[in-house]
């Protein structure tokens, strides 16, 4: 596999039984890859071991007063330095593509793995753990994985140098192979603490840098309402135990540093001393001396591998156990279905537990006390829910039944948290769709002029609001248009069933007024489920179910079941519990607000507690909006107009809407 | 493979406009001189340790060569005794300074980085509220996160290795000349050869490394994204695309891993082959001066392993010499900081009364396009005024303006004669405190979330200010009270007792003038009017300015003010307005069904 070809067509099937089993499958499978670096690696590594034996014959030619052999060692050097780098270089091409395919293969299959978990992976620990894979270890997976045939050629190497000196030169080679085993080992059990050291400092660091982009991210809080110091100070502190942690490990890597120069340094004493006495015998020569004391120079940089693999090994055992676990991970319920993937069911969407009825191709309210019931039973309509239960039907065929993709593709649940994903706006309004709804169409009828308007501000060169881009999550953006842009994107997938969970809650009054109309126009003929308790939406719903203690306890449309369930009108016009006392106490006009109810030139319908309490809460307003003539006067008029015309005016036909929202796109 | 040009798509590119300054290169040099002059104890005691080092490491070769000497010439005395001693004793000091280097390198570098990263949060929280409801904190997070990682490394590794590296190679050249003066310039012709290398190199590497790096984090992000709208990406049936997503991703990324690669694969061998020929030149022509007697056998060996030991300096250098480029650019947004002057005000100006008045204030964010057209407004003190209208009208500007946070751009806002905008920040807040949507709950515990609005404040204060703002309640729930651990990582509190979290730090603040902008929308809405009513209880006798999106908030306030279009075009009192019959009365039969 080569770089250029990433990704991978297909990433495997990975052997998730534990970590060194993953670790082994990923080694398994880049074999030719491991080969290519073992042959440079042992190129590399020779060349760089052979320079000593030059040096040895260029200073034994020079005591021999020989030049053709000072020559013959000239020639020997350049060919060393033609191994050395070519080795080097491409034992780190072979090296770097081992990691480099080895990250890419996980990173991968954790995509893959994402993706089918999907709703699933929202539980929290199963989330934290898939991006802390992806992050932190997938780097130390590779590592590891790549520093296998490395070490195999550094460890190939010593072992061949070894001999070598040993047929060379056996007196001063024993010395040396004695040595060298105490070298390779002499540090590592001072790496399991320096590795903990350097945990605890990354942790700390991790700390403050938490600390500190909390602050940051707070900081609009903190300038409005003071604590400044509070927080620096809380920072200050964080920061010196992050330098404290770092000097303290730093004193352990010192120690080791120190080791690492006086082991070999002793080695070559030994080797000085006894190569010294051997020499003065004339048992051997002074080159050869030469030779010996490099070699054991040089030979120190194979043998970092010793050390190097010990600690990727240790760095890298909780990363693949972790790896393997995530990728291990499966869906609690069957996502089949028993049903062959035919045509989509279609009909009325019916909740038999709650007893709820979604008729086909209505708009139906649905108004819980408890938001958080609302949020389950939003969940439930969709199917394939978290918690098993009666499945819900669409058109009588129980949606569990069907596989994942098709119920998905049957009824969209938007829930009350969707998330924006980043990109442009074209990307994110390019969702699996029908294709009748156009992006604009979507994104007048969720009310977005001023979200496009405020995108393309903050955006570099994007001249159309649609190029504009979305942050992570759409953190630039306020709550309220946030909202908007995900409604317009569920607009936009136009499915048989839309259930929508609190689409407005953070949109204000006048906007939430003009979207309850433009979802009506655009869902006009098609199933359309809304969890709500605003007025504004409720008014224009064709049917409101009011769901109390978890069944259907009333249906009707929203003026109705104002006028005839107290529970319903309690939930819907956020009263609060003394005024509800104060109505119940009676029309005697002992309530602290009574001007509500003369109000001028209101008729006033069906009221059923005139006076005292909430007079005004129902009435109809017949007032229209501005006269014909004054509609295209200027767009400030305009915009007046269209206001009142929507929000007064509660029996606006569904022409009119779709007329206006062709003016609205004329006008933008 | 005769190379690869760099890849078209460059993820390091910035996607969204950067408001807050880079700092110029005479500010960065500036502020590195500064931290060199703070620290420049801590560096020459580097420097120092680390010339005793590389002195003692040059030993070894040294005395080897006088031995080898006495060797071959068969001399009688070989002082193989005294040799030896001073070698272990040279070793020894060695190993000892080694330890002291690495560990004095950490003390330097961990002390300018921890000056840097407060440096950096000190100038921060003193921008000032205007610059950073303007810029938005998301290009200062990414400051202080992924800019002071990138120094992090710089400051830990590179700068303290760089100087170990530059004395170091000084120092063997140094001893070089000493013991072998006519082999000195032999190394210098490969010099030539590593420039030219280099430069090639460093010219294209740090701006290729980091594309690289911001390819990685993408590819992170991608799948972190995936992770978090799990439910969203099922609801739409988005998988396919999302694992399209990430293998364009590593497409991107590989991209370009394969062209730093190749920007090795011409470093390596440069510096492989410079290393072998400063080797070989020093062999060779050594060789011929000893073959003709013009140095001894013993110089060319000391030279020799001299030369040998040149490849760990140089190959320091190079390593850390990129990183510190790549630091430059971060260290440049970093003090870039600096360049915001921040607004005194003018300390003198105190306000007399609490009149709130806005005199034709005009105000827009760009230049020439008018957001709020001239506004006038008065507020007497303890009113509850309730700002509505439609998105965008200008409702949440007027608010900030009224907070003191934006200066008009024409008119005048007033807090009892005294001009907002010229009084210093920290005064403003101790009358005017603003509570946004932004409900941010910091990390720590639920007392340090509600001290920083009073800082001696007690425990019975606490719940007091909690009680207000009906939170006593889960707040009494919690495991360990007061002391619970909160946001990023401790309990998680929902939206909603975030924004009761941040009502009950403004009841500690106390200020006498209050601008609430939608600060309970995320409540449930009975929650929030019943909230609201017994803030309203604490709150007795303060001037309120509530934006509402929901209608109660109006309905309950003593005057309400309809925001359209930049003006304000209604104002009244909820019965005045709704008799009126406008756009208010409108919009409440509509809502209140």
């Amino acid at each position: 596999m080569q770089i250029q070809d990433l990704p991978y067509p297909h990433p495997g099937v990975p052997d998730a039984r534990s970590g060194p089993r993953f670790l082994w499958w990923l080694f398994r499978n880049q074999l030719g890859g491991q080969l290519k670096a073992l042959a440079w690696g042992l190129l590399h590594f020779a060349s760089v071991s052979a320079l000593p034996f030059c040096v040895g014959i260029a200073v034994q030619a020079v005591v021999d007063r020989s030049g053709a052999r000072l020559a013959l060692a000239g020639a020997l050097l350049a060919v060393c330095c033609a191994g050395n780098a070519l080795g080097d270089t491409f034992l780190h091409r072979a090296a770097i593509t081992n990691w480099i395919t080895a990250a890419a293969r996980v990173q991968q299959l954790l995509a893959r793995k994402a993706a089918l978990l999907g709703s699933a992976l929202t539980r929290r620990v199963a989330a934290g753990e898939v991006v802390a894979v992806s992050t932190g270890d997938v780097e130390k997976i590779g590592w590891f994985v790549e520093a296998v045939s490395r070490f195999t050629a550094a460890a190939l190497t010593i072992v061949l140098v070894c001999v070598g000196l040993l047929v060379y030169q056996p007196a001063l080679g024993v010395v040396v192979i004695i040595g060298l085993p105490v070298l390779a080992l002499a540090v590592l059990p001072l790496l399991p603490r320096a590795t903990r050291r350097a945990d605890v400092q990354r942790e700390k660091a991790g700390r403050a840098t938490e600390l500190a982009s909390d602050t940051v991210a707070g900081l609009r809080v903190l300038r409005g309402i003071g604590g400044e110091q509070l927080f620096l100070d809380r920072y200050r502190r964080a920061s010196q135990e992050v330098r404290h942690a770092a000097v303290r490990s730093a004193r352990m890597w010192s120690l080791i540093s120190a080791i690492q120069v006086l082991l070999p340094g002793l080695l070559l004493i030994a080797v000085v001393w006894h190569g010294v006495h051997l020499a003065r015998d004339g048992r051997i020569g002074v080159g050869e001396l030469v030779t010996v004391y490099s070699s054991v120079m040089i030979l120190t940089y194979p043998l970092r591998h010793f050390e190097e693999i010990a600690m990727a090994y240790s760095f890298s055992r909780p990363s693949a156990k972790r790896a393997a676990r995530v990728l291990s991970l499966e869906r609690a319920t069957d996502t089949g279905g028993s049903r062959a993937a035919g045509t989509l069911p279609s009909g009325d969407l019916h909740d038999p537990d709650t007893g709820l009825l979604a008729t086909a191709g209505r708009l139906t309210a649905v108004v819980c006390g408890d938001p958080d019931a609302a949020g389950r039973l939003a969940e439930r309509l969709g199917g394939h829910p978290s918690e098993k239960g009666t499945p819900v039907t669409l058109g009588g065929v129980p949606l569990d039944e069907l596989p994942l993709d098709c119920a998905r593709t049957a009824v969209l649940v938007q829930d009350k948290d969707p998330v924006l994903l980043s990109g442009t706006l074209r990307e994110l309004l390019d969702v699996p769709a029908s294709g009748a709804v156009e992006p604009s169409e979507a994104l007048a009828a969720a009310r977005c002029e001023d979200v496009l308007a405020a995108l393309a501000q903050g955006s570099v060169g994007a001249e159309d609001p649609m190029d504009a881009r979305i942050t992570e999550r759409g953190r630039s953006l306020s709550g309220g248009q946030r909202q908007r842009l995900a409604l317009a994107r569920s607009l936009v997938a136009d499915p048989e069933v839309l259930v929508l969970d609190e689409p407005t809650s953070a949109v204000d009054s006048h906007t939430e007024a003009r979207i309850a109309e433009g979802v009506r126009g655009l869902r006009d003929g098609r199933t359309t489920v809304v969890f709500t308790s605003s007025p504004l939406l409720l008014d224009r719903a064709e049917r409101v179910v009011f769901l109390h203690e978890g069944r259907a306890a009333a249906v009707g449309t929203h003026r109705e079941l104002v006028r005839a369930d107290p529970r319903y009108r309690a939930v819907v016009t956020r009263e609060t519990d003394e005024e509800a006392d104060a109505r119940t106490a009676g029309a005697d006009g002992a309530g602290w607000d009574a001007a509500g109810s003369d109000v001028a030139g209101v008729e006033t319908v069906g009221v059923e507690t005139v006076g005292a309490g909430r007079g005004r809460a129902l009435n109809i307003d017949r007032r229209h909006g501005g006269p014909e003539s004054d509609r295209r006067e200027d767009g400030r008029r305009e915009s007046d107009r269209r206001e009142d015309g929507r929000l007064t005016d509660d029996r606006l036909a569904d022409d009119d809407v779709l007329h206006q929202l062709e003016e609205i796109e004329e006008t933008a | 493979m005769i190379g690869v040009a760099p890849p078209s798509y460059d993820p390091a590119a910035p996607t969204t406009a950067s408001t807050l300054p880079v700092g110029t290169s005479a500010t960065v040099r500036g502020y590195v001189t500064e931290l060199l002059r703070r620290h420049r104890r801590a560096f020459l005691l580097l420097v120092t340790v680390n010339t005793v080092a590389v002195v003692a490491s040059m030993a070894g070769p040294y005395l080897l060569g006088g031995l080898v000497e006495r060797v071959s010439d068969d001399a009688r005395e070989l002082r193989l005794g005294v040799t030896v001693s001073l070698f272990v004793g040279a070793l020894v000091l060695q190993a000892l300074f080694i330890r002291q280097v690495r560990l004095r390198g950490a003390v330097l570098g961990e002390r300018m980085l921890a000056d840097l990263r407060e440096d950096f949060l000190v100038r921060a929280v003193g921008l000032p509220p205007g610059v950073l409801e303007r810029a938005g904190t998301g290009d200062l997070l990414s400051r202080i996160t992924t800019d002071i990682d990138r120094l992090g490394n710089a400051m830990r590794e590179a700068v303290p290795q760089l100087a170990i590296g530059a004395v170091w190679v000084v120092l063997l050249l140094g001893g070089l000349v000493v013991t072998a003066p006519p082999l000195a310039p032999a190394v210098l012709l490969a010099v030539p050869l590593l420039v030219i290398g280099c430069r090639w190199y460093f010219r294209r590497a740090p701006a290729a490394y980091r594309s690289e790096a911001a390819g990685y984090a993408a590819v992170a992000a991608a799948l972190a994204e995936t992770v978090d709208a799990g439910r969203t990406v099922e609801a739409h049936r988005l998988g396919d695309r999302r694992i399209g997503l990430s293998e364009r991703r590593i497409k991107e990324w590989t991209a370009w891993e394969r062209y730093t690669l190749w920007l090795r694969s011409v470093l390596f061998p440069v510096i492989n082959v410079t290393h072998v020929t400063v080797l070989a030149s020093v062999l060779m022509i050594g060789g011929v001066f000893v073959l003709q007697g013009w140095i001894g056998v013993g110089q060319l060996t000391t030279a020799a392993l001299i030369a040998q030991m040149l490849v760990d300096p140089v190959g320091l250098i190079l390593r850390w010499y990129d990183e510190l480029q790549v630091a430059q650019v971060s260290l440049a947004r970093l003090v870039g900081v600096r360049e915001i002057e921040p607004e005194t005000g003018d300390a003198e100006l105190t306000p007399a009364g609490r009149d709130v008045r806005a005199d034709r204030v005009h105000f827009g964010y760009i230049e020439g396009v008018d957001v709020l057209r001239k506004v006038s407004l008065d507020v007497a003190p303890g009113t509850r005024l309730a700002l509505v209208g439609p998105s965008g009208a200008g409702k949440s500007t007027l608010g900030r303006l009224l907070a003191g946070i934006y200066a008009p751009r024409d008119g005048r806002i007033t807090l009892g004669d005294a001009e907002l905008s010229r009084m210093p920040a920290e005064r403003v807040r101790s009358h005017v405190a603003l509570v946004n949507q932004e409900h941010h709950v910091f990390v720590g515990s639920v007392r340090d979330n509600l001290r920083l609005a009073r800082g001696g404040a007690t425990d019975a204060e606490l719940w007091a200010a909690l009680g207000a703002v009906d939170a006593d309640g889960w707040a009494r729930a919690l495991d360990e009270g007061l002391d619970t651990e909160v946001g990023s990582g401790g309990f998680g509190l929902t939206p909603a007792q975030a924004q009761q979290i941040a009502l009950a730090r403004l009841v500690l603040a106390d200020p006498h003038t209050l601008v609430l902008d939608e600060a309970t929308s995320l409540l449930d809405p009975r929650a929030a009017r019943h909230l609201e009513r017994s803030l309203a209880r604490v709150l007795d006798g303060r001037t309120v300015i509530a934006i509402a999106h929901r209608l109660h908030t109006a309905h309950d306030a003593d005057v309400i003010a309809v925001v359209e279009d930049g003006r304000i075009s209604e104002l009244g009192s909820h019965d005045e307005l709704v008799a009126a019959g406008g756009a208010y009365a409108a919009l409440w039969r509509s809502w209140h069904g």
